[in-house]
């Protein structure tokens, strides 16, 4: 029979602890669990538990771009209405400085360093900065708005559409120093979910009629226009999102509207369809989001009985992974 | 009959209270007081639990825990001016009545 050496040219080692940065198909000894592992990659996209935001809350705005190690929270309500913000490091939660208005359903973009937190509720065309320490008031918003959505690379781009506004279908775009706006999106929406860039993103499902009838569909941005693309399994409202660009996208959580109960319903967007994948492990509406389809994070909203705090974590098939390798 | 799902009740502690591979191998379901729906006569939802330090409960007792969870919240909500029930965009509803599975 071949050994290990024969096979790979190296013995498995033995370490007191598991290796920093394992390569896939890596195998070692842990001489302290005294378990065999390897670095093998998960085959289905999971939610697992995240470190707990310091104050429970819904109706969040989110840096929807960046890694699931570095996102920021901001806004949002218990009640009362927050200017709270918090920022994550991928184990935990940690209180920075507060927006100058507080404010709940802002339309939020950027990353944790360089975000932007657009209008709200009540409602506002009010923008402010954050460049990483603090906020900033910007240039307004031509329509005051909330209950809508935001994506952006940064502080110096970013898109806002959709809302509680007569005209649903409404987008500005950011160019660093004011808002245009832009081409309207086919469909009128409000209490949906976004994902991607200002010149590379989606709009995910909400609803029109003052958040009474669904719109199940998503729309894709491509810096100019927005296009009609393909229906999500479960349409719904005060869904979280997240994802990089009009390809590749998460709609999680949401309810149906008429105060049906929150729903762990996750769905991912693939380019051309979507299809549903492991659930939230506690279900929730009015969620924030941050990440990517491959590392994502869901954080606060409202559950079944009143706001969370919870933080659950989005690694999607794929992603690497630690596994004992077991005998029996 | 041959129950689908056992219960406990567990603290969720944050990062590593479920971990990847954990929700990989098996559905998760959390309940309102730290109630946790986890696959029945499975060994990676045992193993969960003993990791937890959860407290297995039968399917009566959880309900009666998340039972008392919901009504709370919903005398709390009860007890909201009528001004603060009804603005539908935020969908600021009376808690539902949950019923757990067998």
């Amino acid at each position: 029979m071949a050994e290990y050496k024969g096979i790979h040219g190296t013995k498995v080692q033995d370490y007191t602890t598991d290796p920093d940065n394992p390569i896939t198909g890596q195998v070692w000894y842990n001489e302290t669990a005294n378990t065999l592992k390897v670095e093998s990659a998960t085959t289905v996209g999971a939610w697992s538990t995240g470190g707990a935001l310091n104050t429970a809350r819904r109706q969040v705005a989110s840096s929807s771009v960046g890694s699931q190690t570095a996102a920021l929270c901001f806004g949002g309500d218990g009640p009362p209405v927050y200017a709270l913000t918090e920022a994550y490091n991928g184990t935990s939660w940690t209180e920075v400085n507060d927006l100058n208005v507080a404010r709940r359903f802002i339309q939020g973009a950027g990353t944790q360093t360089s975000a932007l937190a657009a209008g709200g509720v009540p409602t506002t065309a009010a923008t402010e900065s954050w460049n990483g320490t603090s906020w900033t008031e910007v240039g307004d918003l031509n329509t005051a708005r909330g209950y809508g959505s935001g994506v952006g690379a940064d502080n110096t781009a970013a898109l806002v559409f959709g809302g509680e506004v007569p005209d649903r279908a409404i987008t500005e775009l950011w160019n660093g120093s004011a808002w245009t706006e832009v081409a309207n999106m086919n469909t009128g929406r409000q209490q949906l979910a976004g994902a991607g860039t200002s010149t590379s993103g989606i709009a995910i499902s909400g609803a029109t009629d003052t958040g009474a009838t669904i719109v199940a569909n998503a729309e894709t941005w491509n810096g100019s226009a927005w296009t009609e693309v393909a229906d999500l399994n479960a349409g719904r409202i005060d869904l979280g999102g997240t994802g990089t660009d009009s390809t590749s996208a998460l709609g999680f959580g949401g309810a149906n509207p008429g105060g049906a109960a929150a729903l762990a319903t996750n769905e991912e967007w693939n380019g051309s369809s979507w299809s549903e994948t492991t659930n939230l492990n506690t279900a929730r509406r009015q969620v924030g989001g941050a990440g990517t389809t491959t590392a994502g994070l869901a954080f606060a909203g409202e559950a079944a009985t009143g706001v969370t705090a919870v933080t659950e974590e989005w690694n999607g098939a794929g992603a690497p992974q630690v596994r004992t390798i077991t005998t029996d | 009959m041959a129950k689908t799902y056992q219960y406990c009740v567990a603290e969720n502690w944050g990062k590593g209270f479920i971990d990847h591979v954990e929700s990989s191998r098996i559905t998760f379901k959390g309940y309102p007081a730290d109630v946790w729906q986890v696959p029945a006569y499975n060994k990676h939802g045992n193993l969960w639990i003993a990791k937890v330090g959860g407290v297995v409960k039968t399917v009566a007792e959880a309900q009666a825990i998340v039972d008392a969870e919901v009504q709370a919240a919903q005398a709390v909500w009860d007890a909201l001016p009528d001004a603060e029930k009804a603005p539908a965009l935020e969908m600021n509803t009376r808690p539902t009545d949950i019923t757990l599975e067998e």
